[in-house]
C-alpha cells in the first residue's frame, strides 16, 4: 500500500466543507468519511484537521454545535452554513479548474 | 462571526474548555476504533494519543487559527501591564494624578473651545450662516440700509438676507418696568436663520417699514420668565414703550441671536427711505446676516462679493467719492459663528496652546519616570529577546504598557474636567458670560480619550526607545541597578528634563506678562476717583419723550430729585462715562475754525459725549484751563464745549484751545461754531485698555438733539454708593414708573468688570505656569534622586577618599545647574518666538519685556535648585561603608 498522499495546500478546506455539507458530523467522522472516500488515499492528519475546523468556523463557513453522540459523549458537530455553501461552490469550481489544467499537462507529456 | 472572535477574546476558558472536550472525544473514539482492530483496552489507549500527537501543540494551532493574533497579543500586553500597575502602586499614583491634573485642565480648556468655538450655532445648516457688513470709508464695519436692498435684490448667492439692529424696550410689567434687548429685524431674518416658532408665528413678509404693526416675538427665556409660560399667550398685548404690542410668537429654547434678545420686532426701515441713494438721504445704519445656497462653495462666495462690491459701487452717486467714501468700499460675509465668537477667539486659542504645552511637560515627566523603571527591568526585556521575543513585539508592549498607565489618568482627568466645567459655569466669568453655558459632550469625552492614548503613546516613546536598543548581551552580564545602555538613557532624560523646565519657564513668561499687564491696567490712571460713585442707565421711550426738550426736562428733574436725596453729594447726567463697556455715543469731524480747511474725509473724527454741567464735579475730571459748563450756558446763543486734554494735544498742538472753535459747515450754507471753553483731564475710554482718545464735551444745557433719550446717571455719595441705590430708583420711579432703571453699578464694579478677561486669563495661565513648575520640580528631583541612587557606589569611594560633603552635594547641584541652564536658554528661545502670540491680550506690556525676560529664569533657577537640594543632601550623606556593601 502505498503512502497517503499529503493534502495539496488549501484543499483540506475543500474537503472538509464538502463533508460536512452532507449534514452536522462531529470531527472524528469527518477526517474517516474523507478516509472512505477517497478509498484510504487521502489520509487527513490529526494535527491539521482541528484547526482547519476552527479556522472555518472563524470564518463562519461551518457552524459548530454540541450533541450527544453514538458513545454517548458530548460531541462537537460541524455543518455547513449558508455563506460555507457559497465558498464550496467556489471552491469547487476553482479545483475543477486547476485539476482540468494539471491533468491537460500531465497528460500531453 | 464577529461574536465568535469576540468569544475567542472574552470567553477565553471557555473555548478553552471545549477545545479540551472536541480532542477527548477524537482520542476516545480512535480508542473505539483501536479496540475493535484488537487492541487491549491499555494499547488501544496509547496508540489513540500516540496517534494524535501532541496536544497542546494541537490546542495552540487551533488558537491560531481561531485568530487570537494581535488582538489576543495587546490583551495580553494589557493584563501584563495592568500586573505591572498593582506592582508599582506609586509609579501608577503619580502617573495618574498627574495627568489627571493636565488632562483634566486640557479637557476643560477643550470644553470651552468646543463649546463656543467648535459646536455649531443651533440653528438649521448653520454652516451656510454668514454675517455681511461694509467697509465705507474710515473702515468700520457696518451695513447700510441702501447696501441692503441691493444685495438682496443682486446676489445670486443667497437664499436670503436679513437686516437687523439692536435696541432696548422698556417693558412695562405687572410689578415695575424694566429694559428688554431686544432687536429689530427684517421679516427676512426669520427665515435666515432658518429656526421654526415655538409658539405662533413670525413676522410676515409685509410686517416691515415704518408702517409696521406693533407686534413683537419673545424669547423662550422672556416668556418663561416674564410671560409666566403661557401657553396661550400668542394674540395677547404686552406694554412696550408706553405702547401695547401684540405677542405674535415665541421661538424655541437656544434660539439667541443677536445674543441676548428677548424680543424681534418689525424693523422700521423701507426700501424708499433709501434707495435711490443720494447725500441728503440719512443711511440707517443695520447689520446684516445671510444665508448662502446649499452647494455655494467659498471661491464663489468670494468672487460673488467682490462682484457685488463693484455693482454696489456703482449705485452711488459720484459725489460720495470725494469724502473717500467709495474707493475704500468693500462689502464682505463671513461666517457667522467666526463673527459672533471674534472676540474671545485668540484667547481661546493662546489657552488652549499653554494647557497644551502642560500637557506636554507632564509627557516628559512620566516618560522619565518610565525610564527609570525601564532601566530596572532592562534584564527581564533581555532575558526574553534572548528568547526569542521580537523587539517589536516588545516595543508594542511597552507602549501598549504605558497607554495603560494613561488611562486612569484620563479618567481622573475626565472627571476633574467635569467639576472645573461645573465650577466655571458657577463663576462665569464675563468673557464667557454671553455665551451658552460651558457643556461636557461626547465630542469632548471622544477628545479626553483622543490625548489620553496620544499622551500615553508619547511618553511611552522614550521607554520603547530604551527598550528597543536593549543590548542582550550588557544587559545580562551587568548587574541589576547599574545597568549599561544607562548612559544613553541618562542623557535622555537629562534632556527631557531640560525640555520640561524649558517648557516651564515658557509658562512661566507669558504668566508673567500677563501678570504684569494686569497690574498695570489695575494701576491705570482713570483720569477721575471711581470710589463712592453710582451710575446707572435709563433709556426713555420715545413715544413719551420724541424730542430733545422732553428729554431732557425728564433727565434735569430726575437730577434735581437724586440731588435732594440723602448722602448723595453731587448727581449728573452724561451721553457717555468712562469703562461703560460701550462705544462713543456720538462722533464729530473735526475743523477748527481759522486753520486750512480740510477736506471732508480727512478730518480727524473725535468721539462727543454730551453732558450735564455737574458731571466733572460728581466725576472728579480736573479742570486743566478755562472754565467748565455754566447753567447759564443754556440761556446763551453761541455753543460751548469742553475738550480733553487729548484733544487739546492732538488737535491743538502748541495752542491754547480755550477761546478757539470748531467749525461745522451745515447743507445749506451756514456756519455752525462751537466754542472751546475750557480744558479738561483726560479720562479712560469706554474699556481700561483703551487710552484717552480725544474727546469733546457738550453741555446738555444747550443740546438740541432727539437723541438725549439714552443716558448715564452719575451719583458721587457721601458714603457707600450701594445705600443709594434703592432711593435713586425710588425717584426715578416717581417721575414715571414706565421708564426702567438698568446697569445699576459702581464705578468700582465697573472698573472690575472692566479687568475681568485679564484677570480671567491671568489667572488660568497662572494655574497652567504653576502646575508646569511643580511637574518640572518633580521632575529635575525625580532624575536627582535617580542619578544618586545609581551613582551611591562611586560617590561612597569619592568619600572614603576624603571628599567633604560639601563637594559631593556641589557635585550634585553642579549637574542639576547644568540641566537647568540648558532648559532655560530653550525655554528663553522658545518664549521669544512665541510670546508675540500673547499680544492681543498684552496692555502696555511689551511682548519682550525685559523685566519678565530677566526675573522668571531666576525664579525658575532657584526652584529648580530647590528641588535639586533634597537629592544633593542625599548624596552628601552617603555612608561608604553602606555603598559597598549594598552590591
Amino acid at each position: 500500500m502505498s503512502r497517503p498522499t499529503d493534502l495539496v495546500q488549501g484543499t483540506l478546506d475543500l474537503l472538509i466543507l464538502k463533508t460536512a455539507a452532507v449534514g452536522p458530523m462531529h470531527g472524528w467522522a469527518i477526517a474517516q468519511r474523507i478516509k472512505q472516500l477517497s478509498s484510504e488515499v487521502l489520509q487527513v492528519q490529526q494535527g491539521s484537521l482541528y484547526p482547519a475546523l476552527h479556522r472555518l468556523e472563524q470564518q463562519g463557513w461551518i457552524s459548530a454545535e454540541w450533541g450527544p453522540s453514538d458513545n454517548n459523549r458530548k460531541a462537537k458537530y460541524y455543518s455547513l452554513t449558508k455563506t460555507g455553501r457559497k465558498q464550496l461552490e467556489k471552491e469547487s469550481a476553482d479545483w475543477e479548474r486547476l485539476s482540468q489544467a494539471i491533468s491537460s499537462i500531465v497528460r500531453m507529456a | 462571526m464577529l461574536r465568535l472572535r469576540l468569544r475567542s477574546l472574552f470567553r477565553r476558558s471557555a473555548v478553552e474548555r471545549e477545545l479540551d472536550a472536541e480532542m477527548e472525544f477524537h482520542i476516545a473514539k480512535q480508542v473505539e476504533e483501536n479496540r475493535a482492530a484488537g487492541m487491549s483496552e491499555e494499547e488501544a489507549s496509547e496508540a489513540a494519543r500516540r496517534q494524535f500527537g501532541g496536544r497542546t501543540q494541537r490546542a495552540e494551532e487551533c488558537r491560531d487559527a481561531r485568530r487570537l493574533s494581535w488582538v489576543g497579543e495587546i490583551l495580553q500586553d494589557v493584563r501584563y501591564a495592568v500586573r505591572g500597575m498593582r506592582r508599582d502602586r506609586m509609579l501608577t499614583l503619580v502617573a495618574a494624578l498627574s495627568l489627571a491634573i493636565c488632562i483634566g485642565a486640557n479637557t476643560t480648556i477643550f470644553s470651552i473651545v468646543n463649546t463656543i468655538l467648535l459646536r455649531p450655532l443651533p440653528y438649521p445648516a448653520p454652516a451656510r450662516l454668514y454675517w455681511i457688513a461694509e467697509i465705507l470709508g474710515r473702515g468700520e464695519e457696518v451695513g447700510t440700509g441702501a447696501d441692503y436692498y441691493s444685495l438682496r435684490a443682486e446676489n445670486r448667492v443667497f437664499e436670503d438676507v436679513a437686516a437687523f439692529d439692536s435696541t432696548t424696550l422698556n417693558w412695562s410689567g405687572a410689578e415695575k418696568s424694566e429694559e428688554i434687548a431686544s432687536a429689530m429685524v427684517s421679516p427676512s431674518f426669520f427665515r435666515v436663520l432658518g429656526e421654526r416658532p415655538m409658539l405662533g408665528r413670525t413676522l410676515a413678509r409685509d410686517e416691515e417699514g415704518s408702517k409696521a404693526p406693533p407686534v413683537v416675538v419673545a424669547s423662550y427665556r422672556f416668556w418663561r420668565n416674564r410671560l409666566g409660560s403661557d401657553m396661550h399667550i400668542t394674540g395677547k398685548p404686552i406694554r412696550l414703550q408706553g405702547l401695547e404690542y401684540t405677542v405674535i410668537g415665541v421661538m424655541p429654547q437656544g434660539y439667541d441671536y443677536p445674543r441676548g434678545t428677548d424680543l424681534w420686532q418689525p424693523l422700521p426701515l423701507d426700501e424708499s427711505s433709501q434707495l435711490p441713494r443720494s447725500e441728503r438721504t440719512p443711511f440707517r445704519i443695520l447689520r446684516m446676516v445671510a444665508r448662502l445656497k446649499a452647494g455655494v462653495g467659498a471661491a464663489q462666495l468670494d468672487s460673488e462679493m467682490a462682484r457685488l462690491t463693484r455693482s454696489i459701487r456703482s449705485e452711488y452717486p459720484p459725489a460720495f467719492e470725494t469724502t473717500g467714501f467709495l474707493s475704500r468700499m468693500k462689502i464682505f460675509a463671513t461666517p457667522l459663528q467666526r463673527r459672533t465668537t471674534g472676540d474671545v477667539r485668540p484667547a481661546l486659542l493662546i489657552l488652549s496652546g499653554a494647557v497644551g504645552l502642560v500637557l506636554l511637560i507632564a509627557c516628559a515627566n512620566l516618560a522619565n519616570l518610565l525610564l527609570a523603571r525601564a532601566a530596572s527591568r532592562q534584564r527581564e526585556l533581555a532575558v526574553r529577546l534572548a528568547l526569542g521575543s521580537a523587539r517589536s513585539r516588545i516595543v508594542r508592549q511597552v507602549l501598549t504598557e504605558s497607554v495603560a498607565f494613561a488611562l486612569p489618568g484620563g479618567a481622573l482627568g475626565a472627571l476633574a474636567a467635569y467639576v472645573a466645567v461645573a465650577g466655571l459655569n458657577a463663576w462665569q466669568p464675563s468673557l464667557l458670560q454671553n455665551y451658552p453655558a460651558i457643556s461636557l459632550d461626547s465630542d469632548t469625552l471622544a477628545f479626553t480619550l483622543g490625548i489620553t492614548v496620544l499622551t500615553g503613546l508619547t511618553f511611552g516613546l522614550a521607554p520603547a526607545g530604551a527598550a528597543a536598543g536593549v543590548s542582550i548581551q550588557e544587559a545580562l552580564k551587568g548587574s541589576g541597578h547599574t545597568a549599561s545602555g544607562g548612559r544613553r538613557t541618562v542623557r535622555l532624560r537629562q534632556v527631557l528634563i531640560a525640555a520640561e523646565l524649558g517648557l516651564s519657564l515658557m509658562l512661566l513668561i507669558a504668566a508673567g506678562l500677563l501678570g504684569r499687564s494686569f497690574l498695570k491696567l489695575a494701576h491705570t490712571e482713570l483720569g477721575f476717583r471711581p470710589e463712592n460713585l453710582l451710575t446707572f442707565n435709563v433709556n426713555l421711550d420715545t413715544n413719551r419723550y420724541p424730542d430733545g426738550a422732553s428729554q431732557l426736562r425728564f433727565f434735569r428733574e430726575a437730577r434735581e430729585r437724586i440731588q435732594q436725596l440723602p448722602g448723595v453729594r453731587t448727581a449728573a447726567v452724561a451721553t457717555d462715562i468712562p469703562l461703560s463697556g460701550d462705544g462713543p455715543w456720538s462722533g464729530q469731524d473735526v475743523q477748527v475754525e481759522g486753520h486750512a480747511p480740510i477736506p471732508l474725509g480727512h478730518r480727524p473724527l473725535v468721539d462727543k459725549s454730551v453732558v450735564s454741567p455737574e458731571f466733572f464735579r460728581a466725576m472728579d475730571i480736573p479742570l486743566r484751563k478755562g472754565r467748565l459748563f455754566d447753567p447759564s450756558d443754556g440761556l446763551k446763543k453761541e455753543h460751548v464745549i469742553l475738550v480733553n486734554e487729548s484733544f487739546a494735544h492732538r488737535i491743538l498742538p502748541g495752542e491754547d484751545p480755550v477761546g478757539r472753535a470748531i467749525r461745522t459747515d451745515q447743507p445749506g450754507g451756514g456756519v455752525f461754531l462751537q466754542r472751546i471753553v475750557g480744558v479738561v483731564g483726560d479720562t479712560r475710554g469706554s474699556n481700561l485698555g483703551t487710552p484717552p482718545q480725544p474727546l469733546v464735551y457738550g453741555c446738555d444745557c444747550q443740546a438740541e438733539s432727539p437723541f438725549l433719550s439714552r443716558m448715564v446717571v452719575v451719583i458721587r455719595t457721601s458714603g457707600d454708593p450701594h445705600s443709594a441705590i434703592r432711593a435713586a430708583e425710588h425717584a426715578i420711579g416717581l417721575l414715571d414708573r414706565d421708564q426702567p432703571v438698568f446697569n445699576v453699578r459702581t464705578m468700582e464694579e465697573r472698573l472690575s468688570l472692566s479687568l475681568a478677561p485679564e484677570r480671567f486669563h491671568l489667572i488660568l495661565i497662572g494655574t497652567f505656569a504653576a502646575i508646569a513648575v511643580v511637574l518640572a520640580a518633580l521632575g529635575v528631583y525625580g532624575v536627582m534622586c535617580y542619578l544618586v541612587a545609581q551613582r551611591t557606589r562611586e560617590i561612597g569611594i569619592r568619600i572614603a577618599l576624603g571628599a567633604r560633603s560639601w563637594d559631593v552635594a556641589g557635585l550634585v547641584m553642579k549637574e542639576s545647574a547644568l540641566l537647568a541652564v540648558a532648559g532655560l536658554l530653550a525655554g528663553l528661545s522658545g518664549s521669544w518666538a512665541l510670546t508675540r502670540y500673547l499680544r492681543s491680550l498684552l496692555h502696555g506690556v511689551a511682548t519682550g519685556d525685559t523685566a519678565t525676560f530677566a526675573t522668571m529664569p531666576v525664579l525658575l533657577l532657584v526652584i529648580a535648585a530647590g528641588a535639586a537640594l533634597v537629592p544633593a543632601l542625599r548624596a552628601a550623606r552617603i555612608d561608604p561603608v553602606a555603598a559597598f556593601r549594598e552590591d
